[in-house]
C-alpha cells in the first residue's frame, strides 16, 4: 500500500476549534502606502496584457508580501506592538540535555516567558502524527536530533530580544551532561519494488507492484536496517513473494554469463539545504478575550499547517486551547519543498499561546534555518545492471537504497519510494528489483526537496548508463534509444504512463545538437592545461503526489472584471500568473485580481472528507462518495510540481462553467441566435481574440458586453469548483439548466447575476480508483541535458562552457515562467553537482554554526549565463494539459555534468559534490 | 546608544537614539517598518539586504545592511526598493525586471534592483565599451544570490535597459 503523505485530521475540527484560513497580501494591509500588487489596480502593469507576472509590481516596489514582512502594527485589529521569540535548539544529540544557562540572560536581557517541554506537558499539547517526536527535548533526555528545540524564549520588546539573540549566538547556552550516543529509533520505512515482465510486451507481468501491492519486509529488532531475506522468520507473506522474484533477479545478475555485461556500482549523494532566501517566519497573537488565535504564516501547505496547529492545541487545558484559529497565508520567499509540512508553524502558535494578548513574531535567522530547516536526503545506493552484449538491451536491474532521514520522519518514506520507483529512469527493463530503507539519524530532518528521490536515484543511474555504453561499447545516445520505454510500455511498478512520453524525440534533439556533434572536435581543441569534456543525461520525473486537489473560484463583474481565488501557494512558481492565463483561455482576458493561498473561499461547497486518500480501500471510497459533498481530500500542498497541472485546474473548470452557462448564452442573445438554432450548441467553435469573442460571420463581442448581458439575464457570473487527482481526475455529473453537466471536478457551486453562490449537488461521481494507490506514478515529464565543461588541470576549477536543456511540459501556461524555472533548475543542479554540501551530524548544520559563505550555492559566475540554451518542446496538441516541469529540469543537469567530467578527465566520480579540490586531487 | 540621523528615499529620519549594535537591517525593518529591504543571511553573503548609499559627490554604491550597524549610516543618504518608483511611475529598470520575468519568489529582487540601478547610474557617468558590457554586468550582479531564477533574466533585463539607451550607457562608436 502506498504510504500516506500525511496523517489526516478532519477539517471540521473534532476538538471544537473553528478554523478559518485566508490569504494575506499587501492590498489588504492597513496603513501601508498604496502599492498595488495586482493588475487593474494601478496605472501600469504589463500582466494585464499578458506580459509580466501578476505579482510583478508588488515585487519590484518592496510591497509587504512575505510572512517575514508583517508585524502586528501592519494588521487591522491587532495590538500595535510586536514581541519576539527565540527558538532555542540543541546543537548536540549524543549527550543528555540538562538545561539552559539562563543566568546569561539576566537583567535587561531576561525573557518574559520561557516555554519548555515541561510546560507543554502541563497544558496537554498533542504532537501531530506527522511530526512524531518531542516538540521540545525534555531535561534529562538526549535530543533525538541535532537542532531539536529545547525551549522558546519570548521577549516583550525587540531590543531585549535583539540583545539576547546576539548574546546567545556563540557559546554554550544549552547544557549537556552524560554521553549516551545517539538515540536509537526504528527506521521510517522500508519497501521492495520488484517487477518481472511477461514474455512479450503485451503479455501481463509475471509479478509487479501494481498487481501485488507495495510490500515491506520484516523489521529487525537489532538493526535499523530491515531483513531483506525472503526466508526470514517474521517475513510477511506478500513481501516474501516479491523477495523470491527479487532474489532470482539478483542471482541472474551474479551468474557468470559471457553474453551479459554486468556492472555493480555504488553512488553516494550528500545533504543539501533548499536555501530559499526568506528564512522561515511567522507572526501570531492569541486574543484571550475572544479566545482567538490569529496567525500569519508563509508555507507551501497552508491547510495542513492550520490542521496541525489545531491538533496540537485541540486537547490543551484552558486557557491554552483557543476557540478558533484564524490563519492568514502570505506569499513565500522560495520553497523548493522546504516549506511543505514544516514543524516551524507549531512553534509560532505556541509562542502566542504562552504570551496571551501580545502578538509574537518567531523568525529564523540563517544560522537557525540551516540548523533546523528541512534538508534533502543523502543517499547511499548500490546498483547492478545487466546488459545483453549482442543486442545492447538491458535485461535486469537491481538496486539497494539507504536514505538518511534525519531527526523526524517528515516525508522520508515518500522520498524513498519515489526514488526507488524512479530507479530505472527512462528505460524499459523487464526484470527489476529495488529495495529501499530510510533510517532515522541525529541529523537535521530531511524532507521532500525539489526533485526529491528522483534526483538522487537518476543521477546514479545516468552515470551508470554512461559507463555501460562505454563498456559495451555503444554510442550513449544509441544505447539510451534502444532501451527507452515506449509510450505504451510499463514502468517498473507495472503501470503505464497516462501522459505523453517523448523520450525518443528528446534523444534525437540531444543527438543533433551542436554541443554533442562537436564534442570530439572541442575536446581535441582544448587549450593547453585545460581538459574539455561533454556529457549528457536524459530523465523522467513524476509530478503530483498521488492524492492532489485544488479549489478554485472565479467571479466575473458586470463590467467584465475577473477575480480568481485559489488554494495553492505562490512561492515564485508563478501560480498566480498561470491561473490568470489559464482562466483567460475560457474568459478571454487576464484577471484583474488573483488571490492565491486562499483556503477560505469555498464554504458554499460544504465539502466534507474522511479517511486517508492514500490508504483507503475501494469499498470505503464507494461508501463515502454517496454523500455528494464528500471528497477524498479538501486541499493539498503546493509541491511536487503540481502548480500548473493541479493548482490551476479547478479555477479553469470554474471559468469553463461561467463561459458555458453565462457568456455563451449572453453571446447567443447578442447575436440574435435562437436557442433552437443549431449554432446555439457551437460553443466549442467560438474563440477569444484580443478580449473579444469571435465566431465566423458574426460580430465580435467584447467581454464587457457579454458580462453586462449575463448580469442582465441573470446568467452564471461566478463558479467555484473542487477537483481531486489520484493519477487521474475525479469526474462528476451535475444537473444544471435542464441538462447534465459533466466535468473533471467533484464539487461545484455557481452564482447567477448578482445573486449568491449556490451549491449544485453532483448526481454521480467517479473518483479515481483506490487501486491507483498501488501504481507507480503515471504523470511524468521528460528532460534531457547536454553539458560541455572545461577543467583547469592545475587548479581543478571547472567552467561550464555550454549547456542545452530540452524538455516537455504539455501546454506551457506562462512560457516565460517555464523558461525561468528551467534556468533556475539548471543553476540548482550545478550547485548540487559541484558546490553544495552539508556534512552529517557534529560538523554539519545541526550545530547552528552554518551560513552562506561556508555553504556555497551557484552564483552567476558559476553558470553559463550566455551559453545555456533551453528548448521547450511544443505541446503534442494545442489543448494538451499542462504538465509539471519545475523539478525534472534540474535532474539531468547533475549526471550530465558528471558524465562530462568523465569525458574530460577519465575519472568517474561516484559521490557528490565534485568540488574543485577533488578535481585538482585526481588531476595532480 | 548613539544618535542617528539619516535620509531615506529623500526623507529625513531622526535624530533617533539607537543601540550601537543594532543592525541597519533591523533599523529599517523593525524601527521604520520598511520591509522592502530583506533579511537573507545576516552574513553579508546574499545581498538581499543591500541598499543604495548616495555619496555627496554624486556617486553611489550598494551596501549590505545585515552586517552593518545602523549608526554607521549616520548622516548618510540612502535609497531602498520602496523609493525607486516616483508618483506611482516605475523606473525603467523596474519595468524591465517585470517584462523580463526576472524574478520568481522576488525575495532577492530589492537587492538586484538596487545593484542594477547603481550600475546604470555609474555607466551614465562613465560609459563602457560594448565589448565590456557583459563583464561589467556580471561583475556588478555577482555578489547577489538568487535561488529561483538562475540569474539569466536579471542579466537580460539590465542588458536590455543599457542597450535600449546605448548612447547614454556605452562608449560611442563601439
Amino acid at each position: 500500500m502506498r504510504p500516506s503523505r500525511r496523517e489526516f485530521v478532519k477539517w471540521v475540527s473534532a476538538s471544537g476549534i473553528a478554523l478559518s484560513l485566508s490569504r494575506l497580501g499587501s492590498a489588504e494591509a492597513a496603513g501601508l502606502p498604496p502599492r498595488a500588487s495586482l493588475p487593474g489596480r494601478e496605472g501600469w502593469n504589463p500582466a494585464a496584457n499578458g506580459a509580466g507576472r501578476i505579482d510583478g509590481v508588488a515585487k519590484v516596489t518592496g510591497a509587504k508580501l512575505y510572512a517575514s514582512d508583517f508585524r502586528a502594527s501592519d494588521l487591522p485589529g491587532w495590538p500595535q506592538s510586536t514581541s519576539h521569540a527565540i527558538l532555542v535548539r540543541a546543537p548536540d544529540a549524543t549527550h543528555v540535555y540538562v538545561g539552559m544557562d539562563l543566568a546569561r540572560l539576566s537583567g535587561a536581557l531576561k525573557p518574559s516567558v520561557v516555554v519548555t517541554a515541561a510546560d507543554l506537558d502541563k497544558i496537554g499539547t498533542r504532537v501531530p502524527a506527522f511530526y512524531t517526536g518531542d516538540l521540545f527535548c525534555p531535561v534529562g533526555k538526549t535530543p533525538i536530533y541535532m537542532g531539536q528545540p529545547v525551549a522558546l524564549l519570548i521577549f516583550e520588546t525587540f531590543d531585549t530580544f535583539d540583545r539576547a539573540r546576539l548574546a546567545l549566538r556563540y557559546g554554550t547556552f544549552v547544557k549537556f551532561g552524560e554521553e549516551t550516543g545517539p538515540v536509537a529509533i526504528p527506521n521510517y520505512g522500508a519497501y521492495r519494488f520488484t517487477r518481472v515482465a511477461g514474455a512479450t510486451p503485451d503479455a501481463p507481468d509475471v509479478y509487479s507492484p501494481v498487481q501485488a501491492g507495495w510490500v515491506s519486509p520484516g523489521r529487525s529488532q537489532i538493526s535499523p536496517l530491515p531483513v531483506w531475506s525472503p526466508l526470514a522468520k517474521d517475513t510477511p507473506a506478500p513481501y516474501s513473494k516479491a523477495a523470491v522474484h527479487g532474489e532470482q533477479i539478483r542471482s541472474e545478475l551474479a551468474a557468470k554469463n559471457s553474453n551479459l555485461l554486468m556492472l555493480d556500482r555504488e553512488f553516494e549523494t550528500q545533504s543539501v539545504d533548499p536555501m530559499f532566501l526568506e528564512p522561515e517566519a511567522g507572526l501570531a497573537w492569541y486574543n484571550s478575550k475572544s479566545e482567538s488565535l490569529e496567525l500569519v504564516l508563509g508555507v507551501q501547505s497552508p491547510y495542513e499547517a492550520a490542521e496541525s496547529i489545531e491538533h496540537m492545541l485541540g486537547k490543551a487545558s484552558a486557557p491554552f486551547k483557543p476557540a478558533r484559529i484564524n490563519a492568514q497565508f502570505t506569499y513565500v520567499g522560495g520553497g523548493f519543498g522546504g516549506r511543505d509540512h514544516t514543524p516551524f508553524v507549531l512553534y509560532v502558535a505556541l509562542a502566542a499561546m504562552f504570551f496571551p494578548g501580545r502578538p509574537v513574531r518567531l523568525a529564523h535567522d540563517r544560522y537557525q534555518q540551516f540548523q533546523a530547516g528541512i534538508k534533502r536526503h543523502p543517499f547511499k545506493m548500490r546498483s547492478r545492471i545487466g546488459v545483453d552484449r549482442s543486442t545492447g538491451k538491458i535485461t535486469a536491474f537491481a538496486a539497494d537504497h539507504v536514505l538518511d532521514g534525519g531527526g523526524l520522519a517528515n516525508f522520508s518514506v515518500n522520498v524513498a519510494t519515489v526514488a526507488a520507483t524512479a530507479a530505472i529512469g527512462i528505460y524499459d527493463i523487464p526484470k527489476v528489483d529495488v529495495t529501499t530503507v530510510v533510517v532515522h539519524s541525529r541529523g537535521v530532518t530531511a524532507g521532500s526537496m525539489r526533485g526529491y528521490g528522483t534526483l538522487q536515484s537518476m543521477t546514479a543511474l545516468e552515470v551508470l548508463i554512461d559507463e555501460v555504453a562505454a563498456a559495451l561499447p555503444l554510442d550513449p545516445i544509441e544505447f539510451r534509444r534502444r532501451n527507452a520505454l515506449k509510450p505504451d510500455g510499463r514502468t517498473m511498478c507495472g503501470n503505464r504512463y497516462s501522459v505523453s512520453v517523448r523520450t525518443t524525440e528528446m534523444l534525437d534533439k540531444l543527438e543533433k545538437h551542436p554541443i554533442w556533434q562537436q564534442r570530439a572536435q572541442q575536446k581535441s581543441a582544448a587549450r593547453p592545461g585545460t581538459l574539455v569534456g561533454t556529457g549528457l543525461a536524459c530523465v523522467t520525473k513524476d509530478y503530483g503526489a498521488g492524492a492532489d486537489c485544488s479549489l478554485g473560484r472565479v467571479e466575473l463583474s458586470a463590467e467584465g472584471k475577473i477575480t480568481i481565488y485559489c488554494d495553492h501557494v505562490e512561492m515564485g512558481n508563478g501560480i498566480g500568473t498561470a491561473l490568470a492565463n489559464r482562466v483567460a483561455i475560457h474568459l478571454g482576458v487576464v484577471a484583474d485580481e488573483v488571490s492565491v493561498a486562499r483556503v477560505d473561499s469555498y464554504d458554499v461547497l460544504g465539502l466534507v472528507t474522511s479517511g486517508d486518500p492514500y490508504m483507503m480501500d475501494q469499498k470505503t471510497q464507494d461508501r463515502a462518495e454517496k454523500d455528494p459533498r464528500w471528497v477524498p481530500a479538501i486541499s493539498t500542498a503546493t509541491s511536487a510540481s503540481v502548480g500548473a497541472h493541479v493548482g490551476t485546474h479547478s479555477a479553469a473548470e470554474a471559468a469553463r462553467v461561467i463561459f458555458r452557462f453565462g457568456l455563451w448564452p449572453a453571446a447567443l442573445e447578442l447575436w440574435n441566435i435562437a436557442p433552437n438554432d443549431p449554432r446555439a450548441k457551437d460553443w466549442a467553435k467560438a474563440q477569444w481574440k484580443d478580449g473579444q469573442l469571435v465566431m465566423s460571420g458574426l460580430a465580435a463581442l467584447p467581454l464587457s458586453a457579454l458580462a453586462a448581458k449575463a448580469y442582465a439575464r441573470n446568467l452564471v457570473t461566478g463558479a467555484m469548483a473542487h477537483s481531486f487527482s489520484r493519477w487521474e481526475w475525479s469526474r462528476a455529473r451535475f444537473p444544471f439548466n435542464g441538462e447534465q453537466y459533466r466535468a473533471e471536478i467533484d464539487a461545484l457551486a455557481v452564482r447567477k447575476g448578482n445573486g449568491k453562490f449556490a451549491r449544485i449537488d453532483r448526481v454521480s461521481v467517479r473518483f479515481p480508483p483506490a487501486v491507483n494507490n498501488q501504481s507507480g506514478n503515471t504523470y511524468t515529464s521528460m528532460c534531457g541535458t547536454l553539458v560541455r565543461v572545461e577543467i583547469e588541470r592545475a587548479t581543478g576549477v571547472l567552467r561550464i562552457a555550454k549547456a542545452y536543456n530540452v524538455f516537455e511540459c504539455g501546454r506551457a501556461l506562462v512560457p516565460e515562467v517555464v523558461l525561468g524555472q528551467a534556468q533556475g533548475g539548471f543553476a540548482m543542479g550545478v550547485g548540487y553537482a559541484l558546490l553544495e554540501n552539508l556534512p552529517p551530524y557534529e560538523g554539519g548544520p545541526g550545530n547552528g554554526q552554518w551560513n552562506l559563505g561556508q555553504y556555497l550555492v551557484a552564483r552567476g559566475s558559476d553558470l553559463p549565463l550566455r551559453d545555456l540554451e533551453i528548448e521547450v518542446l511544443p505541446p503534442l496538441t494545442p489543448d494538451e494539459p499542462p504538465k509539471g516541469m519545475a523539478e525534472v529540469v534540474m535532474v539531468p543537469v547533475v549526471p550530465a555534468i558528471l558524465n562530462a567530467i568523465f569525458d574530460a578527465t577519465g575519472r568517474r566520480f561516484q559521490s557528490l559534490p565534485v568540488t574543485a579540490s577533488l578535481l585538482k586531487g585526481v588531476l595532480a | 546608544m548613539t544618535r542617528l540621523s539619516i535620509t531615506i528615499n529623500g526623507r529625513a529620519h531622526g535624530p533617533t537614539d539607537v543601540r550601537d549594535d543594532l543592525s541597519m537591517n533591523d533599523f529599517l525593518r523593525e524601527y521604520l517598518g520598511m520591509t522592502g529591504t530583506k533579511f537573507g543571511c545576516g552574513a553579508g553573503q546574499c545581498l538581499s539586504c543591500a541598499v543604495i548609499v548616495d555619496n555627496p559627490d554624486g556617486t553611489s554604491f550598494t551596501s549590505p545592511t545585515c552586517v552593518v550597524s545602523a549608526v554607521s549610516f549616520d548622516g548618510k543618504v540612502i535609497r531602498t526598493v520602496e523609493g525607486h518608483a516616483k508618483n506611482g511611475e516605475l523606473t525603467t529598470l523596474q519595468k524591465a525586471f517585470i517584462e523580463h520575468f526576472s524574478f520568481q519568489c522576488g525575495y532577492c529582487t530589492a537587492g538586484f534592483l538596487n545593484e542594477g540601478q547603481v550600475l546604470l547610474e555609474r555607466l551614465a557617468k562613465a560609459p563602457v565599451a560594448r565589448a565590456e558590457l557583459e563583464k561589467t554586468i556580471a561583475e556588478a550582479l555577482d555578489g547577489h544570490i538568487c535561488r529561483c531564477t538562475g540569474y539569466i533574466k536579471y542579466h537580460e533585463a539590465v542588458r536590455d535597459v543599457i542597450l535600449a539607451d546605448s548612447k547614454r550607457y556605452l562608449v560611442a562608436n563601439q
